[in-house]
């Protein structure tokens, strides 16, 4: 499938940025802005060169915003950017150079397609959830038609796997023979672990110790791919300027075999901490090394990158929804963490505007209790990894600690491009509340006693369930806040809306979660 | 004792046919003319690079085993219906609708569809690169492998194809609860998985020390809504379990058969399902290099996604077919599950094939470290070809398809199931013995999630 660039070459005639100093040394820390202090003025006179599809405006109202997505600095609106140290511009730079040269590069396009098609298994169904719309159904026989984009069906289980492979074909171009990765469920760092089996690369990748526990399955496969797991603990402090957060131990790896898998145990051993640890290497590495960011978090161009590389999900989303009901979605669903399943649906169709965009994000204990990660619902804007958008922070700008049962999810920033089209009021974004909880509860039709089961995981519990014993589909317990937030959507859709549900990864790794909590 | 509770018959006649019944006219004598060494897989003498030979016999032999294997359900003198007197009626009704489903344009349409946006069909026929640069030999020669991967089908295996169709055929016939059993409890999870998106009740049967050898299965079940009750013993006597659950249930549950064992219709109506796989390849094959595969190569416990892949090829005579058993521990440990090796002819769970049995016709336990190959009997079909020389069959040990295991994992990210890494683990073997630029079909039966605690136990 082709990807298109969406970022034209322009020259603006006037351009206004912040040159605030502090915003280049601070990409581990967040810095807590108020709320007007970065503006983008909208340049008066511009000559572009559209490279390939042209994008056409969005229509807005009031003030000038800026409508490339993302302009030639990397800018969502004030959202995304590069905020990264000077050895890393660099890097960047000529990341951004051989995206766009490849973009047009017939060969690339053709043996990426083929990867897709013959490793991966693209293209995905559309599949019409029958006996789950049936489920939704008022009373009176009223209800949405509810599809299901079946990304569980890719190669290794998830989504992930469309921006691995490209990444990695993109790396061999540029002649990197090492590649790291930070991930969070393990999905991004099998995916990773996969195609550099597949090329023939040298890979590192880096999960939160907390994580490795959760996700035991995908540490042993990463382990089948290649990795060599040894212990030998080595405290490392680990001083930031400016900074108070200071000691990180890592668990060093004997080097052994191609493909290693790093236990991070600073901060709460998770994402966060996964890809701090991933930018540190890439710092240190950068001449040799690909750093496969899995999501569309990061510095630019990375939020660009992975959205055209998973954009091929809304592609094909619009060609199959044209060849079954002969028209467009009216809404889609995703689960939100860095938010790339939810940018790969959601891209082919920000210009659509009768199409609704809904992101679901986790609410873990619920958002009052402080142990969540809705970031876009509760956050500040700050700049965390390298992009400005929104994320959970204190008084004090640092990082809260995210929470949520699903490691996928468990990250307390968001892509930028999310953070643009929430303040746009193109793009809704909702979480699970406990309320909401305990409503789901009630709807389980099979079950027995929830002993010591928290009450906000219920609702989610519910979902993962749900899909299992009406369409005989495991669903990741990412995905499944996006099933949950079904319950609420529903009953307000007219009958007949055509719902597309982004069913980013299949559950087999969460079985072992699941039971815990569930008498099955 | 097989379900039909009658002695299995015995017969030391392995390479030779028995008088066949007057129905068979007098093409199964001619049998005992064809088996000549090649087909004979021992750990001994293997000639590799023969081609079929006796290609018009073999060819008469095939196109009168299909006409029989419709009316009868006999392969030459394998198959048929050994069953209690009960059980004889429902099979002819069985038989009847799947006769009237093959040619109903509707059902066919929604089982497409199924196919389709349920479970991912079609899977892709994927060129194994670094598969083939590893077999190359040092002049740069040698074959090209493909996987055929029915590791991306929904619930990970080629089992789901049968079991989604099935399932369709059984609420079709009005039919409200399902029974099936399973061996590494892909099957099982493929008819939980069909069974919640057709609302049907699931009863599944499974061995104990399959439950405990595959758990990660069974938690998958549970979550499916199916009831999976434990029976001692190993998928043999799950088999056994769910026909005698099935003869006292005849009219409210129906038993979908995962294996292309067991009284006609069920082995050809599996075979009729999974044939979407060879189909499928003829196509692929056909887009990809303009012709037909030249080898294609299995694995087979009892023989389900091998048929599958097989039943296209049939009467290509230049296509050449490879099955790959488990040898186990080794053939002559006794620990195996080699039945087209070593096995021989008698009746069991309804069908006459080959079987591993002992001097008193008794049952012989099986061993495999995959434990979907693990079944002492085969396919009655299967057993058809290798007698008329129309596929090879061989075998490999649990070390040689453990390490093919972590070789395919390593080279290609692809984490095939125990199962498939049998016929991945035969290339080793195979692929110094063909031309160069041969093209082989492997055909990934599974993904090897299942298996991967394990894996990482033994290294």
């Amino acid at each position: 499938m082709a990807f298109s660039s969406t970022n034209p070459t322009c020259r603006t005639a006037t351009t206004s940025l912040p040159s605030k100093p502090h915003h280049l040394t601070t990409q581990l820390i967040p810095s807590r802005l108020p709320v007007n202090s970065v503006t983008v003025k909208t340049p008066s006179l511009i000559s572009c060169a559209v490279t390939s599809h042209s994008m056409p405006l969005i229509e807005k109202d009031e003030e000038a915003v800026v409508h490339l997505r993302p302009d030639s600095f990397g800018r969502f609106g004030k959202f995304g950017g590069k905020y990264v140290p000077e050895t890393l511009m660099y890097a960047l730079t000529e990341l951004e150079s051989a995206f766009h040269a490849l973009a047009g590069d017939h060969e690339f396009q053709k043996e990426l397609d083929g990867i897709l098609k013959d490793y991966v298994g693209r293209e995905t169904p559309l599949y019409f959830a029958e006996r789950l719309s049936e489920h939704y159904k008022r009373p009176n026989g009223e209800g949405p038609n509810i599809y299901l984009k079946r990304e569980d069906l890719n190669h290794t289980g998830a989504h992930k796997i469309n921006n691995a492979v490209a990444q990695a074909l993109l790396a061999k171009r540029l002649g990197k023979k090492r590649i790291i990765a930070e991930t969070g469920a393990g999905q991004h760092g099998v995916a990773t672990a996969t195609v550099c089996a597949r090329f023939g690369l040298d890979c590192i990748i880096y999960m939160g110790a907390q994580d490795m526990e959760r996700q035991s399955l995908n540490v042993f496969r990463m382990r089948l791919l290649g990795a060599e797991v040894s212990m030998e603990i080595i405290p490392l402090f680990l001083g930031i300027v400016g900074s108070l957060r200071v000691v990180s131990s890592i668990l060093r790896i004997k080097q052994h075999g191609d493909i290693q898998v790093r236990a991070v145990h600073s901060g709460t051993a998770t994402l966060k901490d996964a890809t701090s640890e991933a930018i540190r290497d890439w710092v240190t590495n950068v001449e040799t090394t690909h750093y496969i960011l899995g999501s569309v978090a990061g510095p630019h161009p990375y939020p660009m990158m992975v959205r055209e590389f998973h954009a091929v999900i809304g592609k094909e989303t619009r060609k199959q929804a044209l060849e079954k009901w002969g028209g467009k979605p009216d809404v889609l669903v995703a689960c939100v963490g860095g938010g790339s399943n939810a940018m790969g649906l959601f891209h082919e169709f920000v210009d659509d505007k009768d199409v609704r965009l809904i992101g679901v994000e986790a609410a873990g204990f619920g958002l009052d209790s402080g142990k969540h990660a809705a970031t876009l619902t509760k956050g500040e804007v700050g700049v965390l990894h390298g992009a400005m958008s929104y994320l959970l922070q204190d008084d004090d700008g640092q990082i809260t600690e995210p929470h949520s049962i699903s490691a996928g999810l468990d990250y307390p920033g968001v892509g930028p491009e999310h953070s643009f089209l929430k303040d746009l009021g193109r793009a809704e974004y909702y979480s699970i509340t406990d309320e909401e909880a305990l409503e789901g509860y009630y709807q389980i039709l099979f079950d027995s006693v929830f002993s010591s089961i928290k009450r906000s995981v219920v609702l989610l519990y519910a979902a993962f369930k749900r899909l299992s014993r009406l369409e005989g589909i495991i669903p990741a317990l990412e995905t499944s806040h996006a099933l949950a937030y079904l319950e609420k959507l529903c009953p307000t859709l007219p009958n007949g809306t055509n719902l597309v549900l982004n069913c980013s990864g299949r559950g087999d790794k969460d079985v072992h979660t699941a039971i815990k909590h569930l008498q099955v | 004792i097989s379900a039909c509770g009658r002695e299995p018959v015995s017969s030391k006649t392995q390479g030779f046919c028995l008088p066949s019944s007057p129905a068979d006219g007098g093409a199964s004598v001619a049998c005992s003319a064809l088996s000549h060494d090649s087909v004979i897989a021992t750990s001994g003498s293997l000639n590799l690079s023969t081609t079929i030979t006796r290609k018009s016999l073999t060819q008469t032999l095939i196109e009168t085993e299909e006409r029989k294997s419709t009316t009868a359900g006999k392969f030459g003198r394998y198959g048929g219906k050994f069953v209690p007197e009960t059980l004889m009626l429902c099979l002819s009704q069985l038989e009847a609708e799947f006769k009237v489903v093959l040619h109903d344009d509707k059902f066919q349409a929604e089982l497409a569809t199924a196919l389709k946006d349920y479970v991912g069909r079609e899977t892709p026929l994927y060129l194994a690169q670094r598969i083939t640069n590893y077999y190359k030999n040092s002049k740069g020669e040698g074959p090209e492998i493909y996987l055929k991967r029915e590791d991306l089908n929904h619930g990970g295996a080629h089992k789901m194809n049968n079991a989604i169709a099935q399932a369709m055929l059984a609420k079709r016939i009005g039919r409200k609860s399902i029974v099936a059993a399973t061996g590494a409890g892909q099957h099982g999870v493929a008819t939980a998985a069909a069974c919640a998106k057709l609302a049907l009740e699931c009863t599944i049967f499974m061995g104990r020390m399959d439950m405990e050898r595959q758990s990660s299965n069974v938690t998958l079940m549970n979550l499916l809504g199916a009831e999976v009750r434990s029976v001692d013993g190993s998928f043999k006597d799950a088999t056994s379990e769910a026909i005698r659950h099935w003869v006292n249930n005849l009219d409210s549950s129906y038993h979908l058969a995962g294996a292309p064992v067991g009284p006609h219709p069920c082995p050809t109506m599996v075979r009729e399902f999974q044939s979407v796989i060879g189909k499928e390849t003829r196509k692929q094959a056909m887009e990809k290099w303009g012709g037909k595969p030249d080898v294609l190569v299995a694995c087979v416990g009892s023989g389900s996604n091998a048929l599958g892949l097989f039943h296209e090829f049939v009467r290509d005579e230049d296509v050449r077919l490879i099955g790959v058993e488990a040898a186990g521990v080794g053939l002559e440990s006794g620990k195996h599950s080699a039945t087209l090796a070593t096995g021989e002819v008698g009746v069991y769970h309804g069908a006459m094939s080959y079987l591993l049995q002992d001097e008193e016709g008794q049952i012989i336990g099986p061993h495999s470290i995959a434990v979907g190959l693990e079944y002492p009997g085969v396919s009655p079909e299967l057993s058809f070809l290798k007698d008329v020389g129309r596929a090879e069959f061989y075998s490999v040990t649990d070390q040689e398809a453990i390490d093919a295991y972590r070789r395919v994992s390593r080279l290609e990210g692809i984490i095939p199931a125990m199962e498939a890494s049998h016929a991945l683990a035969f290339l080793e073997k195979l692929c110094p013995t063909l031309p160069d630029g041969t093209r082989v079909v492997v055909s990934c039966s599974g993904r090897g999630d299942k298996d991967a605690a394990m894996v990482l136990e033994h290294i």
